[in-house]
């Protein structure tokens, strides 16, 4: 397969970017996105041009490194997967594909496609987690979760961190992520110690990252590869305002 | 746990934190809904004649002073809603930095992401509507509301500025409507579907009924029907206690 590429490079966060135009020739149907980056670059690297910088890391879809706005849509066309398990035959042949980084303003450009998402950490930081002593392992049904509390809890988690939903949104808003990472510890009885605290303070540590207001229009949960579900924006809010009135 | 960093400005620096402000723009949407609610239940009057109609004005207007309170926090409820959106707007705006996409095939439905237009178009009938209705030139058509209202929505221009503001209002409503609970937190997140589709249905119920009115007047043709004598007892009564 054949493929012209339109890739934004830009040497780093002080330079101003453009557009430059690539062959990519005799791909593999098979080949992943990445790879098929990986045979470009490989050309130019053969040629001494500087290759395309693109994050990456586990190339199965688990870990949240890529990301790539392909045509307009975060991870590209096919729903619910990372640019690293999206494969050249979901394209025809001789297309032409447009490859940007993430916009917004929280997530600079460190070069090419590749972002710091480093405010995703801070957000983290701020609560994405349980401090409280939980003790030795307790007995199996020592704390009994009812099943769909569970299952919830479970999807929330899944939430790789990638920042698609960031660069979906119009709003450059992060209310999916923090969702999701406020919502699979507030699910569970282990988060309910810290729930008012972290939820209070994860959402601050957003707003000053400089992310946008979340106006639920709903792009997110669209280009989420892990389909993290917009009911979790629901919860997020009502944890975040009971939060406010009562302590 | 807790962040020592003293609090920064948030997005946009108003100091307001976006769930807040958010907050803020969800209550006033929802009070705008209950106000669009009652001004229909009493707008169907107007299938009454000029007796249903002007009486309704009537006893509306012998309110006084309680109807211009509650007409003031109206305005005050509408003003802290535009306000707020158009701030939020500017914010997001910012949020996504100085280089947008080139390509961008955003995935979420219309009436989402064009709020701020929806919603802009819809103020500004407000403003026309008020100044032609509730401003507008009565004593021509001796003193009668309905007299008023029916000859504006005769003139097809008007009728038909009226019927394209109602379904402006009508795609405002299908995503501010069930946005507004999303936003609240007032919903079950389990709930959200079964919410939006009520929400569509019953936003569209409202815009829809306002509809029918500039139709309804459209296709009556142009009246002039003096006031009932009923009401103008009910007028005279009214002032004479002012
Ligand atoms: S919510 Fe989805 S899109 Fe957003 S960071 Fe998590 S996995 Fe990525
Ligand atoms: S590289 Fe790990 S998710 Fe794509």
């Amino acid at each position: 397969m054949n493929f012209t590429l339109n890739v934004w490079r830009q040497k780093n966060g002080q330079s101003s970017g453009q557009f430059v135009t690539y062959q990519a020739k005799d791909i593999s149907p098979d080949a992943s996105f990445l790879e098929m980056l990986d045979v470009v670059n490989n050309e130019m690297e053969a040629k001494g041009e500087e290759p395309i910088a693109f994050d990456h890391d586990c190339r199965e879809g688990i870990c949240g490194t890529c990301g790539i706005a392909i045509n307009g849509r975060p991870h590209g066309p096919r729903n619910a997967v990372t640019t690293c398990q999206l494969y050249m035959r979901n394209f025809r042949d001789g297309d032409t594909l447009t490859l940007e980084p993430w916009r917004a303003q929280a997530f600079p450009v460190v070069r090419d496609l590749v972002v710091d998402r480093s405010a995703f950490d801070k957000i983290i930081q701020a609560g994405g987690f349980i401090s409280i002593n939980t003790g030795n392992a307790p007995d199996a049904n020592g704390l009994p979760v009812p099943k769909d509390d569970a299952e919830r809890a479970m999807d929330a988690a899944a939430c790789i961190g990638c920042g698609a939903c960031v660069a979906a949104c119009k709003n450059a808003s992060a209310m999916l992520f923090v969702s999701a990472k406020v919502s699979h510890l507030a699910l569970l009885p282990q988060g309910q110690p810290e729930s008012r605290k972290r939820v209070k303070s994860m959402v601050q540590t957003m707003d000053e990252a400089g992310f946008g207001n979340c106006t639920n229009t709903g792009a997110c949960e669209a280009e989420c590869p892990k389909s993290i579900s917009l009911d979790n924006i629901a919860r997020l809010n009502r944890e975040f305002l009971l939060s406010k009135l009562f302590g | 746990m807790a962040t020592t960093s003293s609090p920064k400005p948030s997005v946009g620096g108003s100091g307001m934190n976006s769930i807040l402000k958010k907050t803020l723009v969800a209550l006033t949407g929802l009070a705008l809904i209950g106000f669009l609610v009652t001004h229909l239940a009493g707008n169907l009057f107007l299938f009454g004649g000029s007796t249903a109609f002007d009486g309704y004005a009537a006893r509306l207007e012998a309110m006084g002073p309680l109807l211009i309170v509650a007409e003031i926090g109206l305005a005050a409820i509408f003003v802290a809603h535009v306000v707020m959106a158009i701030k939020l707007t500017v914010e997001n705006k910012a949020a996504r930095g100085p280089q947008g996409y080139a390509v961008n095939d955003n995935q979420s439905e219309a009436p989402s992401r064009f709020m701020i237009v929806s919603g802009v178009l819809v103020a500004l009938f407000v403003i026309l509507h008020v100044k032609g209705f509730k401003f507008g030139p009565r004593e021509e058509f001796g003193g009668s509301l309905y007299a008023l209202v029916m000859n504006e929505f005769a003139n097809p221009g008007v009728a038909i500025f009226y019927i394209f503001s109602m379904l402006i209002l009508g795609t405002h409503l299908t995503h501010g409507f069930w946005s507004l609970f999303q936003t609240l937190g007032l919903i079950k997140p389990e709930k959200r579907r079964k919410v939006k589709q009520i929400c569509t249905v019953l936003g569209w119920g409202i815009a829809l009924g306002f509809l029918v009115l500039p139709l309804f007047g459209l296709l009556s043709g142009k009246k002039r029907t003096p006031l009932p004598d009923g009401v103008k007892e009910l007028i005279q009564k009214t002032e004479a206690v002012r």
